[in-house]
């Protein structure tokens, strides 16, 4: 006992070393974090007040109804707020979008109403939404333009079909009048169609505001990274250095314990002095969490305190992480594919909800998960007994692997 | 000269698959990613709707009902016939929204066309207002409004023009006669493919994103391994000067690996594309990825330091790189990061060149450092 309690005071010396490092690094993330973040929440309300969402429209645009149609959008619809339509060349619109001062384009083909007109639609407008692969905010824009697409093509056939009824009929003095007035009238509709459901909010939140959502996720997530700049801590390590010790008579149990104490208490300093900022920030209101909202800096202690089960055990997890493989390339890159991949899976980038049954279940049951559902408890002050349970579970059963593994090491010599 | 590459290139390989654990790390991605596309074939969305149908008569309501529930979008839908157990599902959080189709929808809706007024026809109940349930009420209007805009069609035809003798059937011909059936849009790309062409979830867009930091980490983790070995004196033989081509090989054989694995985990996560593309933007990348990551390596000299900027790194990259979200802003960081350039290059062949450029660059200020920092060690000694 006297020795592991020896071996914990070299870890830590050991450890402690690198603490003006560690902390440098902490506050650089955080600091890159909080820029980040800022701007982006800066750019999000601009936008919401005055930015507007600029779509470039290119192609045939002789069609006096897409004229109509693009003046109508522009005058009347609710989206005349975000979206502005800006008509310009093919070359013009690709320049303006690699710079990102377009948020898509709009491409309609030539003879794309004559089509339409004739009922046939093998000349669909191409609208370029993203640089790269699709992805989750051009995946939601198909849909929204499905929608457009509907209204559209539903109206036309009403106009299209009373047109052809008229002519059928001889009606060509009163063709054109009648023609606007039913447009007009659909417009109308189109733009109150939201008047066509009522809704009704029960105004019962789903556990965490979305901002308390990602301060979690986000705190846990770099929690969860931090193994990968500490990889010098456990990779320099000698191959013969645990039997040496076991010689001295400190055993496997006692060199993970006294190693990973040493680690968790380096982990806990750092986080400790990323809360100095935060607590500033919370303070000056600087960063807005709903559910402390009023209460300044204040429940920053407490969360702090609550967040030491998960800093066990997200530390004694990549304790073992070091410990199963040898080699730097070997461990960073197992200590990245695990937090990054169980971090996707519980949520830590897209809401669990957003995920198939299965996947949010084993998301849920992994390390990571409990560790979200625990700390998403704290924030929103309701507490979570069961995965708290699940926490320590994990946390007992990195550490007895660890040790095991460092016994099995010191049996093969 | 090319046999000793060859011979290098495989004894740097084997070294470094002597170490089962690596070898298991890099199979490990492939099935990692390969798991997560099977899990993603399941039904998921972004918010999910209770679709109520107390009448299960109403055939306007059925049709919309099964409408939305085969259509794959963004939404995932239930089904439930009773309102209070549809408000319970939602007070309960077992569903964000629910849209009670009550009574006589076609009734309903047909009554409201033939006063040209908008008026309510679906409940819908929310447990609280979000972008995700905005959305989802701008489909439940596009699934309303063709029933609705025949009502106006036909209202406004017999009664405005006078034509009150006028068959049912000869009204709904006319009208689908130019009834467009589909989408009148399709996503594209800049390169002229359509997105139509990959068929994947939201669930797998972020792995191309998540590998390709994954391959910048092999580049660091390389980086790392060569320091460590410098210090070991592995490369004690290797003249001074010849140091920087010695980490470009090292690290380059690591980076290759890496790069196959990335491009069978792309193939296996459903995001591939073309394989002439593909092959091509993963070697760019690769190359602009081992020089990137010895930029760094000299320029932060000790292992320590290039540990440290890993972390920053990481979370650098997965907000600043299309991963998640294709954030703006912040441009001129962002053509510092190799993967910003593989992601976009994908569809769009000036980022290829963009890498090339990039690539040369940053070889360039290796050399310089390098030649620098050489100098100054004989100034010293």
């Amino acid at each position: 006992m006297r020795k592991g309690i020896a071996y914990f005071h070299i870890q830590l010396k050991r450890v402690m070393k690198t603490f003006p490092r560690q902390a440098a690094v902490n506050l650089l993330v955080c600091l890159c974090v909080g820029v980040l973040a800022a701007v982006f929440l800066r750019d999000g309300i601009l936008a919401g007040d005055s930015q507007k969402y600029r779509i470039g429209v290119v192609g045939d645009l002789s069609s006096s109804y897409l004229g109509f149609g693009i003046t109508a959008i522009q005058s009347l619809d609710d989206s005349r707020f975000m979206i502005e339509l800006v008509t310009m060349t093919e070359k013009e619109a690709e320049e303006s979008f690699m710079r990102g001062e377009l948020y898509a384009i709009v491409e309609l083909p030539e003879g794309m109403m004559d089509a339409i007109e004739s009922g046939r639609n093998d000349k669909p407008i191409s609208y370029i939404a993203s640089q790269g692969q699709k992805g989750i905010g051009t995946m939601v824009m198909g849909q929204i333009v499905d929608v457009a697409s509907t209204l559209v093509t539903s109206s036309q056939s009403a106009i299209f079909g009373m047109q052809t009824l008229m002519l059928e009929r001889g009606m060509q003095e009163e063709f054109w009048d009648a023609t606007n007035r039913l447009n007009l009238l659909l417009i109308e509709l189109v733009v109150n169609r939201s008047g066509l459901y009522e809704v009704e909010v029960l105004g019962i939140a789903n556990g965490l505001s979305v901002e308390g959502y990602y301060f979690c996720s986000i705190l846990l997530f770099l929690l969860l990274l931090s193994g990968i700049h500490n990889s010098q801590l456990f990779l320099h390590k000698r191959v013969d250095e645990p039997r040496f010790m076991k010689s001295r008579g400190v055993g496997a149990w006692s060199q993970v314990a006294g190693e990973y104490l040493a680690y968790l208490c380096l982990l806990l300093f750092c986080t400790a002095l990323l809360f100095v900022p935060l607590s500033f920030c919370l303070e000056k209101e600087l960063l807005t969490i709903p559910e402390w909202e009023g209460l300044g800096a204040e429940p920053l202690s407490g969360f702090l305190f609550a967040l030491l089960p998960v800093m066990a055990m997200f530390a004694a997890l990549q304790f073992l992480l070091y410990e199963l493989v040898t080699g730097v390339v070997s461990g960073i890159l197992l200590q990245f594919l695990c937090g990054l991949g169980m971090g996707y899976l519980s949520g830590f980038f897209y809401p669990a909800a957003f995920f198939p049954d299965s996947m949010e279940r084993i998301g849920r049951l992994l390390p990571t998960g409990q560790a979200l559902q625990y700390v998403d408890g704290s924030v929103a002050g309701e507490g979570n007994p069961r995965a708290a349970c699940g926490v320590l579970l994990y946390l007992a059963v990195f550490l007895a692997l660890s040790a095991l593994v460092r016994r099995n090491k010191i049996g093969r010599g | 000269m090319i046999r000793r590459m060859a011979v290098r290139y495989y004894l740097y390989n084997k070294r470094l698959f002597k170490k089962y654990s690596f070898l298991l790390i890099l199979c490990m991605v492939p099935l990692l990613v390969g798991g997560i596309r099977l899990l993603a074939k399941e039904e998921s969305g972004i918010a999910t709707i209770v679709l109520c149908l107390t009448d299960g008569e109403d055939e306007l309501a059925a049709r919309a009902v099964g409408e939305l529930t085969e259509e794959e979008g963004v939404l995932r839908y239930l089904r439930c016939d009773k309102e209070e157990v549809a408000r319970q599902m939602v007070a309960e959080g077992e569903a964000d929204a629910a849209w009670i189709f009550t009574g006589d929808l076609s009734g309903s809706l047909k009554e409201a066309a033939a006063k040209k007024r908008v008026r309510p026809v679906v409940q819908v109940v929310e447990r609280k207002d979000s972008v995700s349930l905005i959305l989802s009420r701008e489909i439940l209007g596009a699934v309303l409004y063709p029933a609705f805009s025949y009502g106006v069609y036909e209202a406004y035809v017999r009664e405005d023009l006078g034509l009150r003798d006028i068959s049912e059937e000869e009204l709904r011909q006319a009208y689908e006669r130019t009834l467009v059936e589909g989408s009148l849009f399709q996503l594209a790309y800049l390169d002229g493919g359509q997105a139509v062409e990959e068929d994947f979830s939201y669930v797998q867009a972020p792995l191309r994103g998540i590998l390709a930091v994954w391959l910048v980490l092999c580049g660091l983790a390389a980086c790392l391994y060569f320091m460590q070995d410098e210090e070991q004196g592995v490369f004690s033989r290797t003249p001074a000067a010849r140091r920087l081509p010695a980490a470009f090989g090292v690290c380059g054989v690591l980076l290759s690996d890496g790069a196959v694995v990335l491009l069978l985990a792309c193939k296996l996560a459903g995001v591939f594309t073309l394989w002439q593309r593909e092959v091509i933007s993963c070697a760019l990348f690769a190359c602009a990825t081992l020089a990137f990551c010895n930029l760094l390596r000299l320029l932060c000299k000790t292992p320590e330091r290039l540990g440290s900027l890993a972390l920053i790194l990481t979370a650098g990259m997965l907000v600043l790189c299309p991963v998640f979200l294709n954030l703006q802003g912040f441009r001129a960081v962002k053509y510092l990061l190799p993967p910003y350039y593989y992601l976009l290059s994908i569809h769009n062949v000036r980022y290829l060149y963009g890498m090339v450029i990039y690539t040369a660059i940053v070889s360039v200020l290796c050399v310089l450092v390098f030649g620098w920092r050489n100098r100054s060690r004989i100034y010293r000694n």
